[in-house]
């Protein structure tokens, strides 16, 4: 059985690694040209002279470097945050037993599938009101409240995985709450936090609605905000643009594709988990 | 926790919370940095809001040292003056941010606006007059149209043009040897150039957006026709303009059916595809604006670029010369006396004619003073610039009236349905015209000013405290001990989600603008929204979107799942690089998605999609110029990225089957159809429901690739009720209609949930 040949199967792979690569190919290709390549004819993947040279001049010489710190700064800090006001709910609502446990874990679960976009109106009026439009700090709490129910919903799928006899063990010896959660779930909550830290650091790096809307110095862009500047109403520098984008990629596809399995688990947990 | 580590978190949570504009300072040249232009210290701070390209961090090297040398010197100059700049991303993107900056009172000192921009922030006084620090005599040297466009009646001036542009008609002089000056000339000889040359005679916009309406106002204007009367009031639609605008339409028509243009020009919704037509050879003539030489210019070969020459804008009669002038402009939002001077000074200093000469050279734009023509050689001489600054005498701006950009969408839809054939051009046009009387009249009525005293206003954020402080009071009544650990996250949650949905709700009952602060409670948002005639077509378009997202993401979903699966249990190698190139897909902002399948799909030669088709023998597809086409590419965008979540997701259920049952069907013989059949299917059941009801409510919410694709184009053909919020809130500036729609997809999205919920619920008892 073992034995049968692979090709067909290893055919169908490379068709779908194709379907899905072929188009980002294709940006990386606009990435290489000169301005006046993009638009040649024919089109060819790799025009005369193909070089690298856009990389230096988007790195050198515009603001990308700094849009892509803040996107890193808005990212940790959202994540840190999340996970910060996450954890000890996810973990009451997975260890405790109480009359209202189920219809927090029902509200969570429901919160986390209504998309922010359909409320970017009401919550650019509320960052107003807190005198938070324009800062980091805006963005870093509207993300980590969008996010919480997520990760909330995911984690408490983890500490619902842990053994009871461990916290029974440690209960009888008379340690408290805190004591439980710090020395006995904490440490084995390694691979859920980390799934759940990437899933979001992934989330927030390439969000766009409400960055857009809520920051208005280019101080303080992000980097899906900063490609947007590209575009001008008279000329896209297409070339620019895809350097730009794959630049903006390269950090999440790497994190992915290194930590694919943790990210696999996350996403998993948090549809499937009740 | 080892000292060595916490002293490496503190050091980097030390660097996270540092400021980013320290970084920003080069070392070089302190005064103009990429955020800032002037001393650090000084005592006066005000901000700017400019366009890249018009800046010193353009793309262009040389728009960038100009800029860099011109802010330099301010900055020396002003030693007590500091700036603070931030370029802003582009058009409607730009003006969304503008508006909401303007309904909260957030507005920079100085920005540059597109011209017809204006009215939105003169109605909140938002816009200051210049003309208190800016001279009669300097005003003078600017082109009338410029100074009277942004005139008040009192003479007050709202805005400094910035290098202005105007509509012509490009041509091949080795295919069209003399340019036609009527329409009925053009399409015989675009077509006839179509027939012989197998290219295309002659491209034009007609995409959503506004450059489709602008570049052919000129043809309406040659006509004597009007869009708005001496008041400001709408006249289009009434005779004798009527008529003038349905020839307009029908012209457009005619270039298609005569052979003239092909219909891929309903997809052109930005200039770029119509210089990228040119400059891959696809066409003899199209109709575009004297910017885009520098486009053409370092795209093609020297000899290329003699073949092509300008002529007026064809007209319906020969000898008349019309056309438009557009253009950015320097407007202040400055309230504050000192800095609404130290923005004037700023804006004359940077338009005074030494520095307007280099940079509309540069920018290839044309300069709005007088004096630059005589002062600078080049526009004397050059022989494109001569002609350009003729026409531009004649030329006429858009009217600065509040209703302009609604004659606009509404005009942007009539092209669409006139050039696709959808409806004849007289329907086009009396369509556009009932709705731009419906939001004149409403505009007539005003906005109301902002109640004195409103309750309801505090009702939101009360229901939120109280719902949420009952909540915990009740877990607090319990087991105290409990609050601590679950009050910030709950807090934090419905503060930004619980209260928007209240909040939203009641928006949806008022008649509230995305700029204006005035509002009053009335079901007109609701209705507005029952009423419009699109309504059901965007529905229908809606289904079908999620229809075929949903289904096509489920099975591709599902057999990429199976497939990995199945390779993973047999160990075949690259089966992580495909799961990796199918999530990698998925990862990718949303708008970037967009961009990226507008340029993989461009409808000329230079399209990869199509080059790609005619090398396996099939003809030019029109992926985003038919409504039909369209809609299948937006599907096709997103099925792209979204399969990965499906696959995901059912891959996690596969994984669960237990390893005895596989064992089992391999004893049994099972063949491939039947293992799927009879034991993955089953035990993938419940997992499958799931994955439905959460792929439908992200798809529904989904217009973030729609938005750069299509823009909801052809017409209306792809504008599912997400874009219809989104294009409501931020293109018509409607928020309590915006409100109204998203109130009912807020509701559908929590049935889908409750759903969803119960599903998972479900699954996970089993």
């Amino acid at each position: 059985m073992k034995k049968r040949t692979d090709r067909p199967m290893q055919l169908a792979l490379l068709l779908v690694a194709a379907a899905f690569l072929l188009p980002q190919l294709w940006l990386f290709s606009l990435s290489t040209k000169t301005k006046a390549q993009v638009y040649e004819y024919p089109p060819r993947l790799i025009s005369e002279n193909a070089s690298l040279r856009n990389y230096a001049t988007v790195l050198d010489k515009t603001q990308i470097p700094f849009y892509l710190w803040n996107s890193a700064r808005v990212a940790v800090l959202a994540t840190a945050l999340t996970l910060l006001l996450g954890i000890p709910a996810a973990y009451v609502l997975s260890r405790e037993r109480f009359k209202r446990r189920d219809g927090i874990v029902f509200l969570f679960l429901a919160a986390q599938m209504v998309s922010p976009l359909i409320l970017l109106v009401p919550i650019y009026g509320l960052v107003a009101k807190l005198h938070l439009l324009d800062t980091h700090a805006g963005l870093v709490l509207v993300y980590a409240a969008i996010q919480i129910p997520f990760t909330v919903v995911v984690l408490k799928s983890f500490f619902d995985g842990l053994p009871t006899s461990l916290f029974e063990a440690a209960r009888l010896d008379g340690c408290s709450r805190f004591s439980i959660f710090r020395l006995v779930a904490l440490p084995l909550l390694g691979p859920g936090l980390a799934s759940v830290a990437i899933f979001n650091l992934a989330a927030y790096w390439s969000e766009f609605c409400l960055a857009l809307v809520l920051l208005d110095s280019q101080a303080r862009f992000t980097i899906p905000v900063g490609l947007f500047s590209f575009q001008s109403g008279y000329e896209t520098e297409w070339h620019l643009v895809a350097a730009a984008s794959f630049i903006g990629l390269l950090p999440v596809l790497l994190a992915f594709i290194m930590l694919q399995r943790f990210f696999v688990a996350g996403l998993t947990a948090g549809a499937t988990k009740g | 926790m080892s000292l060595a580590l916490r002293l490496a978190a503190g050091l980097a949570c030390g660097w996270l919370l540092a400021s980013p504009t320290a970084r920003a300072a080069s070392p070089g040249d302190d005064l103009v940095t990429p955020v800032r232009i002037g001393r650090p210290d000084a005592p006066l701070v005000i901000s700017m809001w400019a366009q890249q390209e018009y800046s010193h961090l353009a793309a262009r090297e040389d728009m960038a040292a100009t800029f860099h040398g011109i802010f330099r010197e301010w900055a020396l100059a002003h030693p007590d003056i500091r700036i603070d700049i931030s370029v802003m991303p582009a058009l409607e993107l730009h003006k969304a941010k503008l508006t909401m900056a303007a309904a909260n009172d957030r507005l920079p000192d100085v920005a540059s606006i597109d011209s017809f921009w204006v009215p939105l922030f003169q109605a909140g006084k938002h816009i200051q007059p210049l003309d208190p620090y800016w001279s009669k005599e300097d005003r003078d040297d600017f082109l009338p149209f410029t100074i009277n466009t942004l005139s008040d009646p009192e003479g007050h001036v709202y805005g400094m043009w910035h290098g202005t542009d105007c509509r012509v008609l490009y041509y091949r002089k080795d295919l069209v040897p003399k340019p036609p000056q009527t329409w009925d000339e053009l399409i015989e000889i675009a077509s006839r150039i179509s027939r012989e040359k197998k290219i295309s005679g002659y491209v034009f916009n007609a995409g959503r957006w506004e450059g489709a309406v602008f570049d052919h106002l000129p043809m309406f204007w040659g006509q004597g026709g009007e869009l708005v009367d001496e008041g400001g009031a709408p006249i289009f639609g009434l005779p004798p303009h009527r008529e003038k605008m349905i020839r307009v339409l029908q012209f457009m028509r005619d270039t298609i059916t005569k052979g003239a243009s092909p219909s891929s020009v309903l997809a052109n919704n930005d200039y770029q595809q119509l210089s990228s037509a040119a400059i891959s050879g696809d066409t003899a003539m199209f109709l575009g604006g004297s910017w885009q030489l520098r486009d053409l210019e370092p795209s093609l070969s020297k000899e290329q670029f003699a073949l092509w020459d300008v002529a007026p804008i064809p007209q319906r009669e020969k000898g008349v010369v019309s056309t438009g002038a557009g253009g950015w402009i320097w407007v202040s939002f400055a309230k504050d006396p000192l800095k609404l001077k130290a923005a004037a000074e700023l804006i004359q200093f940077i338009e005074s004619s030494k520095n307007v000469g280099v940079i509309s050279q540069h920018a290839h734009q044309l300069p709005a003073r007088k004096s630059v023509y005589q002062q600078f050689p080049f526009f004397r001489e050059d022989p494109f610039h001569v002609r350009f600054g003729e026409w531009l005498a004649g030329a006429r701006a858009r009217p600065a009236v509040l209703i302009y950009p609604t004659i606009s969408e509404q005009l942007q839809l009539a092209i669409g349905y006139a050039v696709s054939g959808d409806k004849t051009p007289e329907q086009a046009v009396d369509g556009a015209w009932a709705e731009v009387l419906r939001v004149a009249e409403r505009q007539k009525a005003g906005a109301a000013p902002p109640p004195a005293f409103d309750p309801l206003m505090f009702a939101p954020a009360a229901l939120t405290v109280l719902l949420l402080g009952f909540g915990l009071l009740a877990v607090w009544r319990e087991n105290r001990a409990l609050v601590a650990w679950l009050a910030p996250a709950l807090a934090l949650a419905t503060a930004f989600l619980l209260y928007p949905m209240l909040e939203l709700i009641r928006l949806s009952a008022t008649d509230a603008t995305t700029e204006g602060a005035g509002y009053s409670y009335t079901p007109a948002s609701l209705q507005s929204v029952a009423t419009d005639p699109g309504l059901p077509g965007m529905l229908l378009v809606t289904l079908l979107f999620v229809t075929a997202s949903v289904v096509l993401q489920l099975f591709i979903g599902l057999g990429l799942a199976v497939l990995i699966d199945a390779a993973r249990r047999r160990g075949t190698w690259g089966t992580m690089f495909a799961r990796a190139a199918v999530v990698s897909a998925w990862v990718i902002p949303g708008v970037l998605i967009g961009v990226l399948w507008r340029i993989l799909l461009m409808e000329n030669r230079a399209g990869i999609a199509n080059y790609t088709g005619s090398m396996f023998g099939l003809p030019a597809l029109p992926y985003l110029s038919s409504g039909s086409f369209a809609l299948a590419s937006v599907v096709v965008a997103n099925v792209w990225r979204g399969s990965a979540f499906s696959m995901i997701l059912q891959f996690a259920g596969l994984m669960r089957i237990p390893k005895e049952l596989h064992e089992a069907a391999d004893l049994e013989g099972l063949t491939r159809f039947q293992r799927l059949r009879w034991l993955i299917l089953p035990q993938l059941k419940p997992i499958l429901a799931l994955n439905l009801v959460l792929i439908t409510i992200s798809t529904l919410n989904t217009f973030d690739l729609i938005l750069p694709l299509t823009g909801g184009g052809p017409a209306r053909q792809t504008e599912v009720i997400a874009l219809y919020m989104y294009r409501s809130a931020f293109f018509s500036l409607e928020a309590g209609r915006s409100a109204a729609i998203a109130t009912v997809m807020l509701a559908v999205n929590l049935v889908l949930a409750l759903v969803a919920v119960r599903a998972m619920r479900r699954q996970a008892a089993s």
